[in-house]
């Protein structure tokens, strides 16, 4: 019995381990830059909804506040990122 | 027509809507409908969302920002509160911040984000819509009588709902798509499925307000527009202006009823030049009504010699307007 269990555990170990590896070596990149991507999305949604933070004028703001709530934890970040200065410099380091 | 006659031929007409010019009459005639009706048994909600609102005054009761106050049998009147709404509208958001995140203060920059949009001169024209849809969702009454605040308000909000509308339609497009990233990255990665996106929820509410609010101004079947004009020259030509604007809105009109009209017979009279004058002017100027507007002209209603307020005076105007005598 005691053995049997071993031997499966082993042998879920090594699968896991097998599928782990395929993620790390195929999706693993996928799934960095679908995150990426997706976080993007989420700061050009609040460039639309809340831009008039920045001084991006915007539509009426009466229901862009009921939005506001859920993007509270995006806000530093997303500020930080819109207001980050670009130069060319940053392409060479 | 008769205006009696308008409303027995379109009872599904619920919402009605007095226009035009400021100090026209539109809050006597908003009272003096929701008086007939409610006369005639229906149930009447008169309110008004004008800061200035003179439903006060025309009943004698102070009802500001106070719900809804029954008049008489049948009739209750309302006047909102527009800057408490938005007051109170900024104070949920910030009991949904702190609620949300377990925060003890709003943090800085949100905190005056809020404070700042209550500057935005649009925010009351919103809060003002979204509290009449409030109001006409509940659907406590047979009918609601709208005294509008003056045309450029109502205009403004429907031009702002058609942008609202493709804004929030593109922007929703944008949620969704970032939901199909979110599904992706939870298959690659192996996780359970990814919990509901709270923001698209918002986003179809906020859709669906917005629709419901500029389709009580744009429902032919339940909405009755009137236009309220004098006899004078000037408030003609505006008033058909306005009315070509509202037209391209899809408001339907629903006819225009004539205020202040002086008594012809009065000629007959020793009466003074000035009076002379202001009947004749007026003469030509109905002319005119009639041949610019013809038969979608439902009352001619005349001037009153005293200021309409109180029961009693609404009384009179309701049955000059209805040509009917009321119990």
């Amino acid at each position: 019995m005691m053995e049997e269990k071993k031997v499966k555990k082993k042998k879920g170990s090594f699968i896991g381990f097998i599928k782990d590896f395929t993620y790390g070596m195929a999706t693993h990149g996928m799934a960095r830059h679908a995150l990426k991507t997706r976080s993007s999305m989420e700061h050009l949604f609040i460039l639309i909804t809340m831009g008039d933070m920045l001084g991006i004028p915007i539509l009426p703001p009466y229901y862009s506040l009921r939005l506001l709530p859920h993007v509270v934890p995006q806000i530093t970040t997303w500020k930080r990122r819109m207001l980050r200065e670009k130069d060319f410099v940053d392409s060479m380091y | 027509m008769s205006l009696a006659d308008i409303f027995d031929k379109y009872p599904d007409r619920r919402y009605i809507m007095y226009g035009g010019k400021g100090g026209l009459g539109k809050t006597t005639f908003s009272a003096a409908t929701a008086y007939y009706l409610a006369k005639k048994g229906k149930k009447v909600l008169v309110f008004s969302v004008d800061p200035q609102a003179s439903l006060s005054d025309i009943f004698e009761r102070d009802i500001f920002g106070k719900g809804n106050i029954e008049i008489m049998p049948n009739l209750f009147a309302c006047e909102v509160d527009a800057d408490r709404r938005v007051q109170d509208y900024q104070e949920e958001i910030r009991r949904k911040i702190i609620d949300m995140y377990g925060m003890k203060k709003i943090p800085e920059e949100i905190e005056s984000y809020i404070k700042a949009s209550s500057a935005e001169p649009a925010m009351e024209e919103s809060a003002i819509f979204d509290a009449v849809v409030d109001i006409v969702v509940k659907s406590d009454f047979d009918y609601y009588i709208y005294d509008l605040v003056p045309l450029g308000h109502a205009l403004y909000y429907l031009s702002m709902a058609s942008i609202y509308d493709a804004w929030l339609d593109k922007i929703t497009g944008l949620r969704e798509q970032m939901r199909e990233y979110d599904q992706a990255i939870a298959t690659m990665q192996r996780e359970e499925q990814t919990s509901e996106d709270q923001i698209y929820n918002e986003l179809v509410y906020i859709k669906e307000r917005i629709g419901q609010s500029s389709k009580i101004m744009t429902d032919t079947k339940k909405t009755a527009f009137f236009f309220v004009l004098t006899p004078e020259e000037m408030t003609i030509v505006d008033t058909e202006k306005a009315a070509g604007l509202f037209a391209k809105y899809n408001v339907p009109l629903a006819g225009y009823l004539v205020n202040r009209v002086i008594s012809r017979d009065l000629l007959n009279e020793n009466i003074p030049e000035y009076l002379r004058n202001r009947i004749q002017m007026q003469a030509g100027a109905l002319e005119m009504i009639d041949q610019k507007f013809g038969s979608t002209v439902h009352a001619r209603v005349p001037e009153f010699d005293s200021e309409i307020k109180g029961l009693d005076t609404i009384k009179k105007l309701a049955e000059v307007m209805f040509e009917e005598k009321l119990s």
